[in-house]
């Protein structure tokens, strides 16, 4: 609804008795009272009697007339109110379009009787059809579609991969060629002629390759979605089906699809996982699992016919449009225009098979970049006019470890702090991936408080997790992807509780959320990281959080 | 009896989303703000209570996921909406007659339905309406907590449509319904903007009435309608809400009109005729699903998440792209209760009407858990129309209620059984009216502080109508306890009444003002360390008696109760369980009587044992700190064992209410700093005198072997005191005989009673026993010559034995 206009007001209460001794004089009693008033008034009416000594005979009528008096001025002030409203709109006082308009939009934006008919969207059918096909017989061949898919694409990578470096070869020796005769009979222009033509052929083979990747990644695409949604028709209408007899597998060479490699050895992880509870009297459970890993590790996919590799990316696809979405946090100093890594990595990673549900994700960060501009510059504006108005609150406002350094061209970036959001279908073991941008100067500092942008982003993402069904988030612990020299082991221990403690506390804030439940969070150190330090912050996990203890079943002595 | 089709559902549900916060906005109190869907939850409290013969009883408002807020209701025939067939004047003056009847029972309760249209009204084919879902209004707070707007265009006020209104407005939605049914549906196929621009010209209008009727081209017909129902129409429709009539006015004028009799339906048997709210609570059990209804016809939607998920979050919570609010359908998903039919098909009809002194029925189910029998329908049905019975008669059925709550206590009728085992009984409304709990005390600000952290996690509790009252009840409590003071820990004790009372204050309090007597009498007062202490030392000696082992280790890394204890005790427990558990150990409480906690304190040790035995000082501390996860339904079943098992004398405590004992029988009191030195309690005579008899006890009679030679207690055995080694922690120290007794006794269960002339000695002693692992020790209070005293027919001279020397 729109302003409310109903102010409370007061009025007084007026009520007299005659004293004992004389039926003249009279006792007068003034009360004011809130109209509406809230509370009961036969409350009012006990306290008045307390308050003034008023004798209890009067009780029952001071009960009576309280009670009418409050009714009488409530409707009084309800009457009052809507005449003045009434009568500005018989005497035209009052923008009645503007009304109309407001009321107008809201029943259409909110009622379902008035809103525009949508019909369901294309992605909202896709969604529905995939999620019914991979919970059903067709899961496999799915997967095996999806993987020859990224065969295909992951080859063609390959292959100009290649391409590209056989042509590197030969420009080089014959720019060393060309360097060793100059002076003898080629000139300074004849080379620097050739290395631009060099370029120029770089350019195009690149351009060749991908558009030819482009138009690949487009024709399986359209298969896959037309297969897609043949293999759910006739799955409807036969009801059960074992095989999809039209799977396109039958156009690829079959050792495409049967050859299993041998499991590349990914090399011992350092690992080790708690189940906590959180809460003091009501507890609720949580796994834990802080593993010396790289993020990308979670995203990439290395080889199709890897068994592992292809159960991690069955989870994943089964639950893609469920409501039990994996999501990893990734950090980052460059805004979605001018990707840096680490999000580079994941653009490769991404590259190496076809998104078949959601844009590119070169199109997800140039949307992103597009769409943020406008609330940004309004956001950023209003930061700059609050620190050029040297407000006190400037110094303590969040963001004050980014806001220093504004320069003009970065005032419709995204700050420090801000998070931009990319979706995926093909990455290894999540769905969603959390760009959340940082300063990495100040990271590397070792005092950083819980009011830190960073510490801040976390928490917005910790939210945005529970309200949009993302149970199972990784997060770098230390806030760093990579180890450095200043990270001592005192540095690693001090941030990561700072961290763990952080975290502890928006899961705790988070019960009240009433979103999704954060079931499993994953802390990742950086691969590099050493056995005693993670053994050492492996030991601080128990004594951040409350470790259950299992539930023993005694016999009966 | 009844028409299939109409009876077949008997409630419905809707659905709406709350509003959402923007970005991240704190309240005055520097906390988050609460969900709306928290606060709709609150105020929806009200509306369950509500009853009237026009008005659809609320039965359940249940919060989804994502700030989804379902409401149960019950259902009758369809709405007026769904009528096809034209309503006679007679029938328009009677359905108008029972909906202003509903109407002004709403307005006396300071409700305004503001909602009202012609697909909330319902009809049944005997002519009997009710209002549906009239408290949307009311509980999203005037429509703040939603965004989408209430009711539906044609119906609004023109002062509403100007973003006033007051209860005057729903009698211009009433008069409109009036018209409707006289003349047809008003601006068919018009959208919401033409709509209210008309509404809005109508304010020109010297009668509304006609002038719509015109509009419609159907002056003719509006004009034969009967003259005094047109006047109630035009009553209705006056421009400005002082001119028009009040629903107490028009159901005067109504009542004048209506010719109609409603036929006379019995009160229909069997299921039929158990409460709403008793159905609803089976059917649920039964395996009742609303979600699941609601889905099926698409009023809960899913929609991947991943599909709307935001691109971008800016520091300050500002989420850009993502969802968009789903849509507010009005439409209901209704419920058969086939299912519950079904599964109680096989119940005898007379085993509707339980009879007080038949002979009860045994269930199977009375041997499950408690979380397991709450939640067997059929079990629960005998059990609520029993407890329904007893409850219908107390006080006078009091001894009943107490009886069988000791079995158990169905969840839907808690609140009235603890308040009868505590005794509720008189005009509570009327007392708990004469406090004053508004006037601000000092008290005010840590009660403020403590509320925002008391069982949040409850949706209750965490909402603004549950801080209001739970700050109201302290209050209250506080201004008529004047020789206490607040302890942080009330609020955690008032908690679990305000719970299961929400909507009924007075008996909240009422249960409150009973209970801190019974069991924490002194416990607030602003000096209560001598209280605490004694309670602490009670419970470390009950530990003592149970678990010597456990205690003993205790005692050796000197981890204290002081350090761990005192939040159990004061709050009795409710500070340290969830409400769920709480629940069930104060139903145990309540039945079995303050000497209870001491045990359930033990018990809970107990649970702990392995855990404890392996820690030390520190370990303990921490395990303390953050209780790990306790069995409550063991708990509760092994305190009550041990309470029941052990004398009443051994956990007396002088700082209770109960009045003091002269009898040098019953005496155990003993001075507190001799209290705080005894590791094991003291039995009196009489409690002493009935295990003798009952022969569950073993005598050890500690004097010096001449003495026990004259005269001893009739079964006891010697073990002189001045033969012991107490550094020896060995059972076989004390000889082979007395060895043997004792490790008989420990397997019979028997209490060891320590009988000595010194109470050092006895003391010593015991303390020696503990260490070598002997429960159920205990001292006789005033030793042998007290005995010798009152008893002296327990004394005999012992039998000389062969071969002792």
């Amino acid at each position: 609804m729109t302003a409310e206009i109903s102010q409370n007001i007061t009025k007084t209460f007026k009520f007299s008795y005659p004293t004992c001794t004389n039926e003249d004089l009279l006792f007068k009693l003034e009360v004011p009272v809130d109209i509406p008033h809230a509370g009961s008034t036969r409350e009012l009416v006990q306290r008045v009697i307390n308050m003034f000594h008023i004798p209890v005979y009067l009780e029952e009528e001071l009960n009576e007339k309280l009670a009418q008096f409050v009714a009488e001025e409530t409707k009084n002030f309800h009457n009052e109110r809507d005449m003045k409203l009434l009568n500005q709109l018989k005497n035209s006082e009052i923008n009645v379009e503007g009304i109309v308009k407001s009321w107008e939009k809201l029943f259409k934006d909110n009622v379902m009787e008035f809103a525009e008919q949508k019909g369901t969207s294309d992605e909202e059918v896709f969604a529905a059809a995939y999620h019914k096909l991979v919970h059903s017989p067709a899961l496999e061949t799915i997967l095996q579609v999806e993987n020859s898919y990224a065969k295909t694409v992951m080859n063609t990578l390959k292959n100009r991969d290649e391409d590209i470096k056989k042509l590197t070869q030969m420009q080089t020796e014959e720019m060393e060629e060309k360097v060793r005769l100059l002076n003898t009979t080629t000139t300074e222009e004849e080379i620097n002629e050739l290395a631009a033509q060099q370029f120029e052929q770089q350019a195009l083979v690149a351009g060749r390759w991908g558009s030819q990747l482009d138009a690949l990644r487009q024709t399986q695409r359209a298969q896959h979605r037309a297969w897609l949604m043949n293999t759910l028709e006739e799955y409807q209408s036969t009801s059960a089906l074992n095989t999809p007899s039209n799977s396109p597998l039958a156009t690829f060479s079959p050792e495409a699809v049967i050859v299993p490699s041998p499991a590349a050895p990914t090399g011992e992880r350092l690992e080790e996982s708690f189940t906590i509870h959180l809460g003091s009297q009501l507890k609720q459970t949580h796994n834990i699992r802080i593993v010396a890993m790289d993020l990308l590790d979670l995203c990439s996919v290395e080889q199709v016919d890897n068994p592992t590799e292809s159960s991690r990316r069955l989870q994943t696809s089964l639950s893609l449009y469920s409501s039990e979405l994996a999501g990893v946090v990734l950090l980052t100093e460059s805004p979605p225009r001018r990707p840096a890594p680490p999000t580079t990595l994941l653009l490769d990673a991404a590259a190496r098979s076809t998104e078949h549900h959601f844009a590119d994700v070169e199109h997800q960060l140039r949307d992103i970049s597009e769409r943020v501009q406008e609330p940004v510059e309004r956001r950023n504006k209003q930061r700059v006019k609050e620190q050029a108005e040297g407000a006190p609150g400037g110094g303590g406002a969040p963001g004050g470890g980014g806001g220093g350094r504004f320069r003009s061209n970065t005032k419709r970036n995204l700050q420090t702090g801000d998070i931009f959001i990319t979706r995926h279908s093909n990455l290894a073991e999540v769905h969603v991936v959390f760009h959340l941008i940082v300063d990495d100067s100040s990271l590397r500092s070792g005092d950083i408080t819980s009011r830190h942008p960073a510490i801040l982003g976390l928490r917005n993402i910790l939210k945005a997790a529970c309200s949009n069904d993302i149970t199972s988030i990784s997060i770098p612990l230390l806030l760093r992807h990579e180890m450095s020299e200043e990270m001592t082991a005192a540095w690693c221990a001090r941030r990561a509780e700072l961290v763990l403690k952080c975290v502890k506390g928006f899961m705790l804030e988070a019960a009240g959320w009433g979103g999704a439940e954060l079931r499993t969070l994953h802390f990742a150190l950086p691969p590099r990281a050493a056995p005693a330090l993670f053994a050492q912050l492996a030991t601080l996990t128990p004594n951040i959080f409350r470790i259950s203890n299992p539930v023993k079943c005694k016999p009966k002595a | 009896m009844f028409q299939e089709n109409e009876d077949d559902c008997k409630f419905a549900a809707c659905t709406y989303f709350a509003k959402n916060h923007p970005g991240e906005m704190c309240g005055s109190n520097g906390l988050p703000l609460t969900p709306s869907s928290i606060t709709i939850l609150g105020r929806a409290q009200r509306l369950l209570t509500i009853e009237h013969a026009n008005l659809c009883t609320y039965l359940d408002v249940i919060r989804g996921k994502h700030e989804r807020i379902i409401v149960v209701a019950e259902v009758i025939g369809k709405s007026l909406k769904e009528c096809k067939s034209k309503f006679s004047y007679e029938e328009v003056t009677n359905i108008a007659k029972q909906v202003a009847c509903g109407l002004k029972f709403l307005h006396d309760q300071d409700i305004t339905h503001r909602t009202l249209s012609d697909d909330n009204i319902l009809i049944d084919n005997d002519g009997r309406v009710k209002l549906f879902n009239y408290g949307l209004y009311y509980m999203t707070d005037r429509g703040k907590e939603v965004s989408f707007p209430l009711g539906l265009p044609r119906y609004l006020s023109p002062e509403t449509i100007l973003n006033g209104g007051g209860p005057a407005a729903d009698v211009w939605s009433f008069g409109i319904i009036l018209l409707e049914l006289c003349i047809g549906k008003l601006w068919n196929n018009l959208k919401p903007g033409p709509i209210l621009r008309r509404i809005l010209t109508l304010v020109h209008a010297n009668n509304p009435a006609e002038r719509i009727a015109r509009e419609h081209d159907c002056f003719e017909q509006y004009k034969q309608v009967p003259e005094n129902l047109r006047n109630v129409i035009e009553k209705c429709l006056k421009i400005y809400p002082s001119d028009r009539a009040t629903f107490t006015e028009l159901v005067e004028d109504l009542s004048q009109m209506d010719s109609k009799q409603l036929v006379e339906v019995k009160r229909p048997r069997g299921l039929m005729g158990c409460k709403l709210q008793y159905l609803y609570h089976w059917w649920q059990l039964a395996g009742g699903d609303i979600q699941a209804e609601l889905k099926k016809n698409y009023l809960v939607k899913n929609s991947p998440p991943i599909l709307s998920m935001p691109i971008a979050i800016l520091l300050d919570g500002c989420t850009i792209g993502g969802k968009s609010g789903a849509l507010f359908d009005r439409r209901l998903a209704k419920y058969s209760l086939d299912l519950l039919k079904s599964r109680l098909s096989h119940v005898p009809p007379h085993d509707y009407y339980p009879l007080m002194h038949e002979r009860r029925k045994e269930y199977d189910a009375v041997t499950l858990p408690k979380i397991i029998r709450e939640r067997d329908t059929e079990y629960q049905f005998y059990r609520l129309l029993w407890f329904q019975r007893l409850l219908h008669g107390y006080p006078y059925t009091a001894p009943y209620i107490r009886a069988e709550a000791e079995v158990d206590i169905p969840p839907l009728v808690r609140g009235d059984v603890w308040a009868a085992l505590l005794g509720v009984v008189g005009d509570i409304e009327e007392q708990y009216e004469r406090i004053d709990k508004e006037t601000p005390t000092p008290t005010d600000r840590q009660i403020d502080v403590d509320i925002p952290r008391c069982h949040q996690y409850c949706w209750l509790l965490c909402g603004s109508a549950g801080h209001r009252t739970l700050k109201r009840l302290l209050k209250a409590w506080l201004l008529t306890n004047p020789q206490y003071v607040y302890w942080q820990g009330l609020d955690s004790l008032t908690a679990p009444f305000l719970y299961l009372n929400f909507c009924n204050e007075a008996r909240a309090f009422a249960c409150l003002s009973a209970f801190v007597p019974k069991f924490l009498h002194k416990f607030f007062l602003k000096d209560n360390s001598a209280v605490i202490k004694e309670y602490l030392a009670k419970f470390w000696q009950m530990t003592a008696f149970h678990e010597p082992e456990l205690a003993t280790h205790l005692h050796e890394i000197n981890f204290v109760p002081e350090l761990f204890a005192i939040p159990w005790f004061l709050t009795m427990f409710s500070h340290v369980f969830p409400l769920h558990k709480i629940v069930h150990l104060w139903d145990a409480l309540l039945v079995e009587g303050p000497a209870l906690p001491l045990f359930m304190g033990v018990g809970i040790l107990r649970q702990l044992r392995d855990t404890l035995l392996s820690s030390g000082f520190n370990e303990c501390i921490l395990l303390f700190s953050d209780l790990p996860e306790i069995d409550i339904g063991e708990c509760v079943k092994e305190s009550i064992e041990m309470c029941r098992s052990s004398p009443r004398s051994i956990s007396y405590r002088r700082f209770t209410n109960e009045a003091q004992t002269k009898d040098p029988m019953d005496i155990v009191e003993i001075p507190m700093e001799t209290l705080f030195t005894e590791i094991s309690p003291r039995i009196n005579l009489s409690d002493f005198f009935s295990l003798i008899c009952q022969d569950k006890c073993c005598v050890i009679d500690i004097r010096s072997n001449l003495l026990y030679e004259k005269s001893c207690i009739d079964g006891s055995i010697n073990v002189p005191y001045s033969g012991v080694h107490l550094g020896q922690r060995e059972l076989r120290a004390l000889g082979l005989h007395p060895q043997r007794v004792i490790q008989e006794a420990i397997k019979l269960k028997k209490n060891v009673v320590v009988a000595a002339v010194e109470e050092e000695t006895a003391q010593l002693f015991t303390d020696y026993l503990v260490k070598c692992g002997v429960p159920r020790v205990c001292i006789l209070h005033g030793g042998i010559s007290a005995l010798l005293t009152n008893v002296p027919s327990l004394f005999t001279v012992p039998p000389k034995r062969n071969g002792h020397k």
